[in-house]
């Protein structure tokens, strides 16, 4: 069957320019990408590198100007709105997720879930899928009516992260910078929600700065992204090499082999 | 009389004595009612028009509030559309030129709700709140108001359901005059609210609050009036020994608004609270002048005023925290936060204190600011298109404020606002 040729998710040549004055900066210099379904892919790079930029552009950030292509399934989606893009099953889970005063988290999810269906979550149904997944995270019942991310302390927003992630199902999600700022009970609590919500029909990209989360979630594929490229794609022990050898090992080689 | 003039020479609507006699009659009035429209005449006769340069009438040209029509207006007004009094929950109907209209509810509740000055009580008490001297249409309220209701709350008494007061703007003028007197130890909760109308329909009201000793009282004011329908509206409360008060307004509607509500805290212990939210689109006026005065020591007052605006619509705020000499231990303090959802958008914002005893707490802040691009795109990523996404936002903007509102009114609040949100052109 040719369909296990398909990628789940893929970019092609991918370029995002932010505005600044009269001028454009290009942060993200031509990135490629192909993630089979059921698989889990990290991007590991250094601070300033512009990973966070790829994941904002590949869920249409308006602060970006965009070229290149992205495919979910098969389908283009680069020409879609943010919520048309989240309604076909992309996901992004925020390095630092925004507050808004005002709106309780209940409400939130219940409007985020019908959505993603395409239809109204019936209230006893919804109730019961968040309590359940208030117990899967550790998280309070009194969870439900507070302000969405308002004085949420860093570990609870990136709970609230991951249990966006299970309740809207996604079928890629993009999770940017989830472990950082997280101390180790919360680590692990995250990363089995990951591990959880990754499935055969799905497939997850984990953007970290440090190989830290990588103890927990098991990646198929590495990318090491630097100055707006990916640089380098192997296989877990790629991880491994970057915690014992720095980014700077590799910038060495790249420069060295563009001498050559 | 054909060459009877409209207005006086500098842009005053003329009032008749004459006429004023005869709505008094009309009403049924006592003699010292009569007495009381007679001397605020007096006053009115020697108000100026506001001056565009007093500070208060920077963002508002007084005209634009005016009637067409001469003082006190006709009556009973022609083509008036017939308003439904609700039946779940006291409620009263104000129409001008007719004695107030209570519901089943109403005439049950306990309180005592009667057509104002047919008792020599109310004109006693009239004006202690809004004397007729406050201002130019505080004293053309006070002559030649045409729909007025008296509600007494006996000591002790107290009322669970909030009492509403329904204002329709069908009139050509609709000159409103509500008294609320709370006896020691009573506990009330009035709605006033303003809605329908059409093009050039003015409305011009007063709502005097006593708050009694150990009082609780609380009033809303909604206005939803129709597009076209433009209006002064004054609440002023003030507050006895021990009392509390809060005010809350909702100002959604209409073409213009020019409201002045506050309270002056009179006996020791009492504390005041103003509550405001402000949806505004198209090309709407909004301009709203709060105040606190603190006239006894150990006194409290707090402002949370919210202001979101789209299109091409403004609004203006001022607040006015004053502490008097024999006021200590006073605390004040007030807040104004306006959201600009269009570039064409604009608030104004002016706090100012006066301070005239040490040994007070008093603070105040005030912002005006886009929505912020980061909320919207994270509600975004979740499958929330932009305009939901903005509704929202503002939304969670005004809940904050309304969360303080109590139980009893603050659902049909949320609804209101909802409502006036799905309403917002592009932008929202």
């Amino acid at each position: 069957m040719s369909d296990h040729k398909q990628p789940l998710f893929s970019c092609k040549n991918l370029r995002a320019f932010i505005r600044s004055g009269d001028d454009e900066t290009e942060i993200v210099k031509g990135a490629d990408l192909e993630i089979m379904a059921g698989q889990k892919h990290a991007l590991m790079g250094p601070n300033g590198s512009g990973k966070s930029t790829l994941a904002a552009a590949l869920m249409g950030h308006p602060a970006y100007r965009v070229e290149g292509e992205i495919f979910l399934n098969g389908e283009p989606v680069h020409g879609l709105e943010p919520h048309e893009r989240a309604r076909l099953g992309m996901f992004l889970g925020f390095q630092y997720p925004v507050a808004v005063p005002g709106v309780s988290v209940a409400n939130f999810l219940r409007a985020a879930m019908g959505a993603r269906r395409g239809q109204e979550v019936p209230v006893r149904e919804f109730r019961q899928l968040m309590t359940e997944g208030f117990e899967r995270l550790g998280v309070r019942k009194d969870f439900a009516a507070r302000y969405l991310n308002d004085g949420f302390s860093g570990g609870e927003k990136k709970r609230l992260e991951i249990l966006q992630m299970l309740l809207l199902k996604p079928t890629f999600a993009l999770l940017d910078e989830t472990d950082s700022g997280l101390d180790i009970d919360a680590l692990k609590i995250v990363s089995e929600g990951v591990n959880l919500a990754s499935a055969p029909d799905n497939a997850i990209l984990l953007v970290t700065h440090y190989q830290r989360i990588l103890d927990y979630v098991k990646p198929d594929v590495v990318h090491v992204f630097m100055d707006g490229r990916i640089v380098r794609t192997g296989g877990p022990e790629l991880a491994v090499e970057l915690e014992a050898r720095g980014y700077d090992w590799i910038a060495g080689e790249t420069s060295a082999a563009a001498r050559s | 009389m054909a060459e009877l003039a409209l207005m006086s020479s500098e842009g005053k609507p003329v009032i008749g004595k004459e006429e004023l006699r005869r709505l008094s009659a009309e009403l049924g009035e006592t003699e010292a009612g009569l007495a009381w429209r007679l001397a605020a005449l007096t006053v009115y006769r020697n108000e100026p028009l506001p001056s565009r340069v007093a500070h208060l009438w920077r963002y508002t040209d007084p005209a634009h509030l005016l009637p067409g029509e001469p003082l006190p207006a006709a009556m009973p007004p022609r083509d008036l559309p017939a308003a439904v009094l609700p039946d779940d929950g006291p409620a009263v109907l104000l129409v001008p030129g007719r004695a107030p209209e209570l519901n089943a509810a109403a005439r049950a509740s306990g309180l005592t709700v009667a057509p104002l000055l047919h008792d020599d009580g109310d004109a006693e008490l009239l004006g202690t709140a809004s004397p007729s001297a406050a201002g130019f249409f505080a004293s053309l309220n006070s002559a030649a108001w045409n729909a007025g209701v008296a509600v007494y709350a006996p000591a002790g008494k107290a009322l669970a359901e909030p009492l509403r007061l329904l204002v329709p703007a069908f009139a050509e003028t609709t000159l409103p005059r509500v008294l609320v007197v709370a006896g020691r130890g009573a506990e009330l909760t009035v709605v006033e609210e303003h809605f329908g109308g059409r093009d050039g329909h003015r409305v011009i009201g007063t709502t005097e609050l006593l708050v009694g000793q150990n009082a609780h009282v609380r009033h809303v004011l909604v206005e939803r009036w129709d597009e076209g329908v433009s209006g002064f509206l004054a609440v002023r409360a003030r507050i006895e020994r021990d009392g509390t008060y809060l005010g809350v307004n909702a100002s959604l509607g209409g073409d213009r608004l020019k409201l002045e509500t506050g309270a002056e805290l009179v006996g020791k212990g009492a504390s005041s609270e103003l509550i405001g939210v402000v949806l505004g689109g198209g090309a709407q006026r909004f301009d709203h002048h709060t105040f606190h005065r603190h006239v006894a020591g150990d006194t409290r007052s707090n402002i949370d005023f919210k202001v979101a605006l789209t299109e091409k619509s403004r609004s203006s705020y001022t607040g006015l925290i004053r502490i008097e000499e024999g006021a200590p231990r006073s605390e004040a303090f007030q807040e104004n936060r306006n959201l600009l959802l269009s570039d064409s958008a604009r608030a104004d914002t002016i706090p100012e204190l006066e301070i005239l005893t040490d040994d007070v707490s008093c603070s105040h802040g005030a912002t005006a600011a886009p929505i912020d691009p980061e909320q919207v795109f994270y509600l975004q990523t979740r499958g929330i298109p932009r305009g939901e996404a903005v509704r929202l936002v503002v939304r969670g903007f005004v809940e904050t404020t309304l969360a303080q509102v109590p139980e009893s009114v603050r659902a049909g609040l949320e609804a209101l606002v909802t409502a006036r949100l799905a309403t917002l052109g592009e932008g929202v």
